[in-house]
């Protein structure tokens, strides 16, 4: 997979790609819209992440120029403007998401492999990991050919834990994937828990091994060993 | 506290009624000198011509003095100074006792003294003097009559302006980024005084947006370096050669990089509410779908404290920005759920022009409307942020809503109110 980061925040910059490196993705950087174009021109990306605010140009006309060019390339707006004007043009652009800074390199991760899955095979992908199979289409889980139930909060946990799969996600950050905003309504971690052992428990019913591992005071990781 | 013209006028008739008096004593006394000084004359006047008709006539003629006057003779043994007098004599004619002004005087006829009394009426005098009394008087009270009218009169005329000043002044609201302008007046120290008000309105309003400016900007600023950090905090989770205390600190400095990440967000937004950023694109919005969402989103936390729902809800809303609809609503239902009880009530109602959150929680100390302040917390240990309450109450402000916070017994009610 191919991605390209145009950010012209250069320790931001080395922070996604290394994090996308480990994930086995060729991560390129442009620090400027006039790389960018030049980039977009010569390359194929299977996804593109725009930071909108570009010291020499206006991120916008990136994606636009992007999607004219190649618009099977999936592209992810990163900014630090929250203003909506901003979120609703970049997604009438045709944008496949949009994602305000600060974010959580696991959420744009997940995002980015949503957007690849989605790009790629129209969303008929099926994920797997280990045992577990899953039809995102269906949103259908299944360990050894038996269906899973889980409640949506459950499946967006498996999902997000998958796509982050054999790496340390922080109680902040699977708050911050299932509830978003209202992260900060929990006045502690103890509720991440109880979603963490239902799913734990539900796919170790179907005979999944115990994939999940709970890391001390930080907080969870998805891993075959 | 009085009105400046109550004040002014008080002064005014003070000072116009000690005036008065004090002319009116001057007035008094120097009609009464003029008139004792005539009468004086012709006393003298009389006295000499009644002098040499007893030295030259035997009998006096009757027309000798003027008319009112009396005339008396005494013989004496010796005579005495002359003096001049003042006495109230009866007075046939009119039956009462009247002021008299006499001259006594000495005259010697034929080897015999005579003592001469001449007395003059000064009924005159007495009128004079009447005369001089209501005139005063009525002067006076003209002049207060006069005085009240203009005063009524200016205030109502003449002080309009200053009186509309003050009222636009009352009804100022920095938040609205008001400059207060005023037509011309004929006055020119209310032209003054409205242009002082329009520049320092116009001063304000340009402060305030400076200001609120700094502040997003400011928020701005700070995510880039705060996703930096997020970031190279994210990547170190990821390094397995760190030991178990270094992954329990750098989760700490995780969990405060976060806070710091959302109080900026959520400090960025209100500050974006204030300056009216989302005046534009303002709609008809339906609270109906966005509580029903809100409330399936929260389903696992609402199920978790077992608190229960009901709802009497029809579709309807105000006008306004559906993004701040939604955050308007989340934050009265996060609300409604972090301040409730285990195995608490929620209890929603959304009808023409009125959205009620009604929650059951522990009883507030202090003034309920406390509770919209910034950062306001009732314990430290809480996760939440403390603006919750404050954003709801901004977004209300700003659009033309009245948010109200009210205690009943155990329930504690929200209530939205809108046009």
């Amino acid at each position: 997979m191919k991605l390209l980061l145009i950010e012209d925040e250069k320790a931001l910059a080395t922070s996604i790609q290394n994090y996308f490196q480990r994930e086995n993705f060729v991560c390129e950087w442009a620090a400027d819209y006039e790389t960018a174009i030049e980039k977009i021109n010569i390359y194929r990306y299977d996804c593109v992440l725009v930071d909108i605010m570009l010291p020499d140009g206006d991120g916008l006309n990136a994606v636009r120029e992007l999607k004219r060019k190649f618009p099977e390339t999936g592209i992810i707006i990163i900014s630090a403007k929250n203003s909506l004007d901003d979120r609703i043009a970049g997604l009438n652009l045709g944008s496949d998401d949009y994602l305000t800074k600060p974010f959580h390199l696991s959420e744009l991760n997940a995002r980015v492999q949503a957007v690849i899955r989605r790009r790629n095979f129209q969303g008929n992908q099926q994920i797997g990991f280990g045992k577990i199979i899953i039809d995102p289409q269906e949103h259908l889980v299944t360990v050894e050919n038996q269906e899973v139930i889980l409640t949506r909060k459950e499946y967006d946990l498996l999902i997000y834990m998958i796509a982050n799969k054999n790496r340390v996600l922080t109680k902040e950050s699977i708050a911050e994937h299932l509830w978003g905003d209202d992260a900060d309504l929990m006045d502690n971690f103890d509720f991440i828990y109880t979603h963490i052992k239902n799913l734990r428990k539900k796919l170790m019913d179907k005979g999944s091994p115990d994939y999940l591992k709970s890391i001390y005071g930080v907080g969870y990781k998805f891993s075959e060993q | 506290m009085m009105k400046l013209l109550a004040q002014i006028l008080r002064y005014q008739i003070i000072a116009s009624l000690s005036v008065l008096f004090l002319g009116a004593i001057l007035f008094f006394v120097s009609v009464r000198y003029l008139i004792d000084d005539e009468v004086n004359k012709e006393l003298i006047n009389s006295q000499v011509k009644v002098s040499w008709q007893l030295k030259h006539i035997d009998t006096l003629p009757v027309y000798i003095l003027q008319l009112g006057d009396s005339l008396q003779l005494d013989a004496v043994r010796f005579p005495a100074r002359t003096l001049l007098r003042e006495r109230l004599l009866y007075n046939q004619s009119e039956n009462k006792y009247q002021p008299y002004r006499q001259l006594v005087f000495y005259e010697r006829v034929e080897g015999q003294w005579y003592r001469v009394t001449i007395s003059k009426l000064l009924a005159q005098r007495q009128q004079l003097m009447d005369a001089v009394v209501v005139t005063v008087t009525f002067i006076v009270a003209l002049l207060l009559i006069s005085l009240l009218m203009l005063n009524n009169w200016l205030s109502k005329r003449v002080w309009r302006p200053f009186y509309k000043t003050l009222s636009a002044l009352d009804l100022y609201q920095l938040e609205r980024h008001e400059v207060l302008e005023f037509p011309d007046e004929e006055t020119e120290e209310f032209n003054q005084l409205n242009q002082s008000v329009m520049q320092l309105t116009k001063r304000l309003a340009a402060t305030y947006q400076n200001l609120k400016e700094f502040t997003e900007n400011a928020s701005h600023e700070i995510q880039t370096p705060l996703a930096v950090i997020l970031s190279k905090i994210e990547g170190l989770f990821q390094d397995e050669t760190l030991t178990e205390s270094q992954l329990v600190t750098l989760s700490e400095v995780s969990e405060a990089a976060n806070r710091l990440s959302r109080l900026n967000q959520a400090l960025l937004l209100l500050t974006k509410i204030e300056n009216r950023q989302f005046l534009a694109g303002t709609e008809p919005v339906n609270f109906l779908p966005i509580i029903n969402r809100k409330l399936r989103d929260l389903e696992d936390l609402i199920a978790q404290r077992q608190i229960s729902i009901k709802t009497e809800l029809e579709p309807t809303g105000p006008i306004m920005h559906p993004a701040l609809a939604e955050v308007l609503v989340n934050n009265l239902l996060t609300n409604a759920i972090r301040h409730n009880l285990q195995n608490g009530n929620i209890f929603i109602t959304l009808s023409d022009g009125k959205l009620a959150v009604r929650n059951t929680g522990n009883p507030v100390n202090g003034n309920p409307a406390q509770l919209f302040e910034r950062f306001r917390k009732e314990s430290t240990q809480s996760a939440s942020l403390g603006l919750g309450l404050a954003l709801a109450k901004t977004i209300c402000e700003v659009n033309g809503q009245m948010l109200t916070y009210e205690i009943e017994n155990d329930w504690h009610i929200l209530t939205v109110t809108w046009q």
